[in-house]
């Protein structure tokens, strides 16, 4: 067997999942972990972030980092990826996009101190802790305004299937080469170019198993959306929320382009479709509004109130 | 898109006072032929507007507006073709709905809506492109630049 | 020792979450302070305000990748609560088959990847030896049998709620998909095997805990109060009351979902971000609850299945009710496992499990108050939700399954650490010779 490949896999502030995805790739695991040299993850093995740190600047060949990262912690381990690592990833949508704990940026800090640790249902005069803790940025940055990343491998979380591809490539020194098709190419319903006549909520009604869900009136953003997932959500009655992100060119502002896709689709009168369409920000933009332009002019705006 | 009209800093007229930089996309087939004929009827209307030409409002994306705030310009306009006079029957409908859209989003997002300004004007309504550019101008001018609009 | 010491341990490994631990010793050699940091916090409870109600099971699923099916259902639950909205039977069963299905994979998981490196190689071992990837080196069969259980559980997810990580059929009135003949077909043709790996895992269990059981009557005991949500004293992770039983074994609260602000308490720590949560009548920190394995056995009389519920006598033999052991947590977990595995297979075998009345058409959003409880692999998980007349979210609150066991962790790691530096007790435990020498 040739030498195992050194590997380190570092976590922002994330969910696990993208892990929990490379895990699901089963017997698989079988081929791939002995080709691997784990030089540091921490939900698996024991390194300290004190091993990570001895180690020789991109001594290690290939780099994971799953999350946004929004604690002086979160960047210390990014920016320490970053130089350890000749080739760095970012695995999944929160570390490719902000992800969905980019929504926080939707409010001040403050206000999300506020419902956290002052005032709600069970909590009543808290005080922010802050003992032996990392600090909090403000704002949620994308991880690529801290470092460059190599690699995007979007998905929330990626399938293991794409991770599969994407490693097993990797071990072999080959370019990751993705298909850039949309979720609508994978997508088993009709579409019959019929234009939407009513926006409807995901719960109302049942929806034919057979037809488009967008032509249907349920907004799906299958259309804007990476197809990397082959469908998974939209095969089983559930519709896109976008969580890959936009086709390449992988930075494009998704979000915009999805209100872009469902104005074409539902040309109503503004009043309709400003009563039937909520949340626009928090539909179109959940995935990736940390790289948005909408989201950027939001940054810029903490960087002058704190300059 | 490039940026090579809208630099990031902001603009200042010679007595060192702010103004307003507008971004305004008009469609080729009436609203450009509007601004056109606004120039060459010498009809005044404010220089802060850089035009850029599309070949319909269907053509528009939100990207382009929300990606023209995030690179500098203070305010945006989009101006088309009545609706029903649409060159490709419904580009303007769409570009309709999703204004509405982008609307609410951008007040969500905390940037006041009152940058941006969606018209309909042909290309014999050269007084109306020109008012256009004028009420949206004043709109911006009161609500000051875009980076200290939360400051 | 003469001078004061502060140990760090960071980042706290082989966890999913973000923690690191500081240990204060004193001048005396005595234990002064444990502190568990959990390090990250990203305000779900925040950004779920202002988002159609219906979308919170769609979003939520993102606090945890190793739970999101209970999230998501946990979710879907208290939206259905504030709406009054009941979901079809068949809906019920399919999000029950999926929530058993991740107790098992989870609870598999954390058996073999989390915790058995330290008995496989004993708690001393080289970090690049103590971890899965070695096991997988070492122990091919066993790690194979460990992949195939998992792989279970999490393709089954995926078969019921289109993704095995953040699901997304759930939806307030039942489930957006039935599940297909076929399907079931060949979850039932793998039932055999995997039985018979769920008892060799249990086997596997019995010997580790025989070998252990100095560590786990002597290490880390740490009476506290328990929770868990019960179905009439049996134990039932989707659907029942919540217990709260106090550390002499009396339940002393047994409430319904939406009655839970008086008998939760939130405690702002000022070293972790994660809020310890402890039993509001009896006041913090002598109210101090765990939950996750131990608590629910803890809490319940019994199990739902007859191969768990036999197993459960087996674990009270040798630990009792309550039992206080921490290490006991890998006991009760793997007696989880079967129930799951027993549930799993009743599901499949349910005449009805395929029906395609899958969800109730009239749902109609109103201002509301709802409360979603189910278990999650780590405990009790609460998702609280108030909405306006549209079926918009205007206020949430969360207590995810971890927090009710952070304050329950510092007990027992304080416990631990005096143990360790001041009885110097390592050193007269019994410890096996590990399975696998290096
Ligand atoms: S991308 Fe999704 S699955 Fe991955 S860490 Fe973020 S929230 Fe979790
Ligand atoms: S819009 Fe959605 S439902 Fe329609 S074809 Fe595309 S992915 Fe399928
Ligand atoms: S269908 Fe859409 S929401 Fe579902 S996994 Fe694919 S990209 Fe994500
Ligand atoms: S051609 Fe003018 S708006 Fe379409």
């Amino acid at each position: 067997m040739a030498d195992p490949v050194s590997i380190a896999m570092g976590q922002g502030s994330s969910c696990w999942g993208c892990f929990q995805s490379l895990v699901d790739i089963h017997l698989n695991l079988a081929q791939v972990l002995p080709a691997l040299e784990i030089k540091y993850w921490q939900a698996v093995a024991d390194f300290k972030l004190h091993h990570l740190e001895s180690y020789e600047d991109k001594s290690i060949v290939v780099g994971l980092y799953e999350g946004m990262a929004r604690t002086e912690e979160d960047i210390h381990l990014l920016k320490l990826l970053r130089d350890k690592c000749q080739v760095l990833i970012a695995f999944g949508s929160c570390s490719c996009f902000g992800g969905i704990p980019g929504l926080a940026n939707f409010s001040d800090i403050e206000e999300c101190y506020d419902v956290k640790f002052r005032e709600n249902a069970t909590v009543t005069g808290g005080k922010v802790p802050s003992e032996n803790l990392p600090g909090i940025a403000p704002v949620v940055k994308p991880n690529n305004s801290f470092v460059d990343i190599d690699i995007y491998l979007p998905g929330c979380p990626p399938t293991s299937k794409l991770i599969l591809t994407a490693v097993t490539k990797l071990l072999a020194g080959e370019p990751i080469e993705l298909p850039p098709h949309t979720v609508c190419h994978y997508c088993e319903r009709e579409k019959k170019e019929t234009p939407v006549e009513k926006i409807l909520r995901p719960y109302q009604g049942i929806a034919d198993p057979d037809r488009c869900l967008l032509e249907q009136g349920y907004i799906c953003m299958g259309s804007s959306t990476w197809g990397l997932c082959e469908g998974q959500c939209v095969n089983k009655g559930a519709t896109c929320r976008g969580c890959f992100g936009p086709p390449p060119p992988i930075l494009q502002d998704h979000g915009a382009n999805s209100m872009a896709m469902l104005g074409t689709y539902a040309p109503l009168p503004s009043e309709q479709i400003k009563e039937q369409v909520k949340d626009p920000l928090g539909t179109f933009y959940r995935f990736d509004y940390a790289t948005s332009n909408l989201g950027q002019i939001r940054i810029k705006r903490e960087e002058v109130k704190t300059r | 898109m490039t940026s090579t009209s809208l630099s990031t800093t902001e603009t200042v007229d010679s007595q060192g006072e702010w103004e307003p930089k507008i971004m305004a996309f008009c469609c080729n087939w009436c609203s450009y032929a509007g601004a056109d004929l606004a120039g060459t009827s010498r009809i005044q209307y404010p220089t802060n507007a850089r035009i850029l030409r599309v070949n319909c409002t269907g053509r528009i994306s939100p990207e382009f507006i929300l990606a023209a705030l995030n690179m500098g310009a203070d305010g945006v306009l989009v101006s088309g073709c009545h609706p029903g006079d649409c060159h490709y029957t419904s580009g303007n409908l769409k570009a309709r709905a999703r204004w509405a859209l982008m609307e609410t989003a951008i007040e969500q997002a905390g940037v006041d809506p009152r940058r941006v300004r969606l018209q309909w004007a042909s290309a014999s309504e050269a007084q109306v492109f020109a008012d256009g550019v004028r009420t949206l101008t004043e709109q911006v001018r009161k609500l000051g630049p875009i980076r200290r609009e939360w400051v | 020792m003469t001078e004061e010491k502060t140990i760090r341990i960071d980042p706290v490994t082989r966890l999913e979450g973000h923690g690191s631990l500081t240990l204060k010793l004193g001048k005396d050699g005595k234990v002064k302070d444990v502190q568990f940091n959990v390090n990250s916090t990203r305000f779900f409870e925040k950004f779920l305000e202002g988002r159609p109600m219906e979308e919170a099971p769609r979003i939520a699923p993102r606090i945890c990748g190793i739970c999101p099916i209970p999230h998501h259902l946990a979710s879907v639950k208290a939206v259905e609560a504030a709406w009054g909205v009941s979901p079809t039977p068949t809906a019920v069963k399919l999000r029950r088959l999926m929530i058993e299905a991740k107790q098992f994979s989870s609870h598999v998981i954390h058996f073999y990847a989390l915790a058995a490196p330290d008995f496989v190689y004993g708690p001393f071992a080289n970090p690049a030896d103590r971890n899965v990837a070695a096991v997988l080196r070492d122990l091919p069969d066993v790690a194979v049998q460990a992949i195939k259980m998992m792989e279970f559980g999490q393709e089954l997810i995926k078969t019921v709620g289109a993704k095995a990580v953040h699901p997304t059929t759930a939806i307030p009135g039942g489930m957006l998909t039935s599940l297909k003949e076929e399907d079931r077909d060949f979850f039932l043709g793998r039932l055999e095997e995997i039985q018979q790996l769920t008892l060799n895992t249990v086997d596997l269990a019995k010997k580790v805990v025989t070998d252990y059981l100095d560590v786990i009557t002597k290490v880390a005991v740490v009476p506290t109060y328990y929770l868990g949500l019960s179905n009439k004293g049996t134990l039932d992770i989707y659907d029942g009351t919540v217990r709260v039983q106090e550390p002499g074994g009396e339940i002393v609260a047994d409430f319904e979902p939406k009655d839970y602000t008086k008998y939760y308490g939130e405690y702002v720590s000022d070293h972790s971000y994660a809020t310890h949560i402890y039993y509001k009548p009896a006041g913090y920190p002598e109210g101090i609850w765990r939950a996750n394995t131990l608590a629910r056995c803890n809490v319940n009389e019994r199990m739902a299945t007859p191969l768990a519920d036999a197993a459960l006598k087996e674990m009270r033999e040798l630990v009792g009710r309550p039992s206080h052991h921490t290490f006991a947590y890998h006991y009760a977990r793997i007696v989880e496992m079967v129930q799951a595995f027993e549930w799993i297979a009743k599901l499949l075998n349910d005449p009805d499990i395929c029906d395609t009345d899958v969800k109730v058409v009239d749902v109609e959003p109103k201002a509301g108050n709802g409360v979603g409880i189910v278990e999650a692999p780590r405990g009790t998980l609460m998702h609280n939700y108030v909405s306006d007349e549209k079926g918009m979210l205007t206020k949430a609150n969360l207590v995810v399954a971890t927090n009710n066991n952070i304050a329950g962790i510092e007990k027992s790691l304080m416990v631990a650490a005096k143990q360790i530096f001041e009885d110097k007790a390592l050193e007269g435990l019994k410890l096996p010779e590990p399975m696998v020498k290096k």
